[in-house]
């Protein structure tokens, strides 16, 4: 009875997040009745990043640490289902296991490691530590080097008769499932403690806290979420290859969670929806306008990210809320 | 006399050439303010970051209530009842004054390993925070973001989440900084009356304040004491009035 009320109660502080989510249940209703499944595609491409720049999110904007590789967390979690398929291992479920297990490990160690240095070593350590992963995985020819493996879509059971949507509803749970356990953490005294670990870590020292297990307890949990999110997104690209793990995904990440509003529950899903539909249409206008520019889609985007970091205060998130008035 | 909070035995610190701290010894009793006053430059923060452990010593012992400090963190020597008001107010200015203290609750309470409950509405936290609060005459002002706090109100919370975790020895780096006289009168009266409670090592350049509060004072130039003991003394000790006070009548 208590989990509800506290759920009702952040549902409501947390409108725009139960919005999105409601959107992307009813979605495939629409896409069905007006037959454009590629939509679906489009969809569940935007959860998947969502869900990944929100457990970004937890460290990044909740608790300031400016990890810079986490795209390895959603690489990681990706393999887990591919190598897993290599050795025979058919079920989804089990895949998730392992990719939950094997990027909280991990997260445990890099962030045993990494956070220790703050500022621009922290950004520089986590960014050498996906680097590593990175290459360690261009080298592993067993499992494709640099070109990769394909993936079977994973069998879930249970769900398995959903056929053509089941992978849809999969995705879509684990991010509700995702936004609800980060909105529990981020209102949670765990949560309190972060977000005064960001704001002024020598306070939290003062009252006898010791910050670092709350910042290793937190990169844990977000490094955990990027790999359930990796996980579903080889099963839903059918393939992974060392390409989801480079830099510039990490870099993505973050781009995402600016754009949608730092530090807010429904910021990064908010920025993966914006994000997305921008690489989707801008090469499309591109390619109206100028056509033999439309690869450079970048020269239109840059200028927007820009603009939202200069004058909407809180990303896409503190434009609603504007808009609004001052509801989330 | 009364139970010895703090003693500090031939502390040292140096900063390459620079001696900070020179073989000072100290004591603090319960219930007693004990002023640790001196130029700018003379090493009384340098002293109290090795008290409260965010500056390792070269040689000397820390011991609160008897037990050696060295070699602890800040979490643990705050935990074990080391609490400090910091020169430069050191507060979450995201947050309100109720979550401030909120915070500091939870902390005293050492139970932060808690991913379920909101912090914020947990009714238990708010009542431990409201007589945080109540202690410096901040309750009315609960619910008002600290960026939105005048200056000498934000050195009260200072105070208030110092005295949070109910620390044996409160560190005390001047705290009258930057107020006006009011502030400075209100604030003489809370510290005043925080003595039963503590006890406290004052580092203060108010000497009004000073003299009306300290039970002992220290006087330290360039790293080491030059002279300690009760107020009157200090004020009649030619060595102080030469190296310290003098200068100030002087300008």
């Amino acid at each position: 009875m208590d989990a509800l009320k506290i759920l009702l109660d952040g549902a409501n502080r947390n409108r725009t997040l139960f919005v999105l989510l409601s959107a992307f249940a009813l979605f495939p209703i629409y896409t069905g009745i007006a037959d454009l499944p590629f939509w679906n595609d489009l969809a569940m491409r935007i959860m998947l990043l969502g869900m990944a720049a929100m457990g970004l999110n937890l460290v990044l904007g909740y608790g300031g640490m400016v990890s810079f590789g986490h795209a390895a967390f959603v690489g990681v979690g990706a393999y887990c289902v591919g190598i897993s398929q290599y050795y025979g291992l058919y079920n989804g479920w089990i895949h998730i296991m392992m990719a939950l297990g094997a990027c909280g490990a991990l997260g445990l160690v890099i962030g045993y490691l990494s956070l220790r240095t703050s500022g621009i070593y922290f950004i520089m350590i986590t960014l050498a530590f996906a680097q590593m992963l990175f290459f360690l995985f261009v080298s592993l020819e067993q499992f494709g080097g640099d070109d990769g493996m394909s993936i079977d879509r994973a069998e879930f059971i249970i769900i398995d008769l959903w056929e053509p949507l089941r992978l849809y509803y999969l995705i879509w749970a684990a991010l509700t499932l995702s936004s609800i356990l980060l909105m529990f953490i981020v209102r949670s005294r765990f949560g309190v403690v972060l977000q005064a670990i960001k704001g002024n870590e020598s306070r939290v020292e003062a009252m006898g806290l010791a910050p670092l297990p709350f910042k290793i307890t937190g990169y844990v949990i977000s490094a955990m979420i990027c790999g359930l999110a990796g996980a579903l997104f080889a099963s839903w690209q059918e393939y992974v290859s060392p390409d989801i793990m480079h830099w510039t995904r990490s870099g993505e990440l973050m781009i995402i969670i600016i754009l949608g509003g730092l530090g807010t529950l429904s910021g990064p899903l908010l920025g993966a929806v914006a994000f997305l539909l921008l690489e989707e249409f801008l090469p499309e206008l591109m390619h109206f306008v100028a056509p033999n520019y439309a690869e450079n889609w970048m020269i239109i985007f840059g200028p927007i990210l820009i603009a939202v970091v200069l004058f909407a205060r809180g990303g896409l998130l503190g434009l609603v809320r504007q808009l609004s008035g001052g509801r989330q | 006399m009364n139970e010895l909070v703090l003693q500090l035995e031939g502390l040292e610190k140096s900063f390459g050439a620079l001696r900070a701290t020179c073989d000072v010894s100290l004591d603090v009793e319960h219930g007693e303010i004990h002023a640790l006053i001196g130029p700018n430059g003379a090493g009384k923060t340098t002293l109290v970051r090795q008290i409260y452990g965010s500056e390792t010593s070269d040689a000397g012992v820390v011991k609160l209530r008897g037990e050696v400090m060295n070699g602890l963190t800040v979490p643990q020597r705050v935990a074990r009842g080391i609490g400090r008001s910091f020169q430069i107010s050191n507060v979450l200015m995201d947050f309100t004054v109720l979550q401030n203290a909120i915070l500091a609750e939870q902390a005293r309470l050492g139970e932060s390993f808690r991913f379920f409950r909101p912090a914020f509405d947990d009714q238990a936290l708010i009542d431990g925070a409201s007589v945080m609060l109540d202690r410096v005459g901040l309750g009315d002002r609960a619910a008002t973001p600290v960026a939105d706090l005048a200056h000498g109100e934000r050195r009260l919370l200072e105070l208030a989440l110092a005295l949070a975790a109910e620390p044996a020895l409160l560190l005390l780096d001047e705290p009258m900084a930057g107020a006006g006289s009011e502030e400075t009168k209100h604030m003489i009266e809370i510290i005043g009356g925080l003595k039963s409670r503590a006890g406290i090592l004052l580092i203060e350049h108010d000497m009004d304040a000073v003299f009306q509060l300290a039970d002992r004072v220290t006087v330290l130039v360039e790293g080491g004491v030059i002279a300690s003991g009760p107020p009157d003394s200090i004020s009649a000790d030619s060595a102080v009035r030469e190296a310290y006070l003098g200068s100030e009548e002087h300008a």
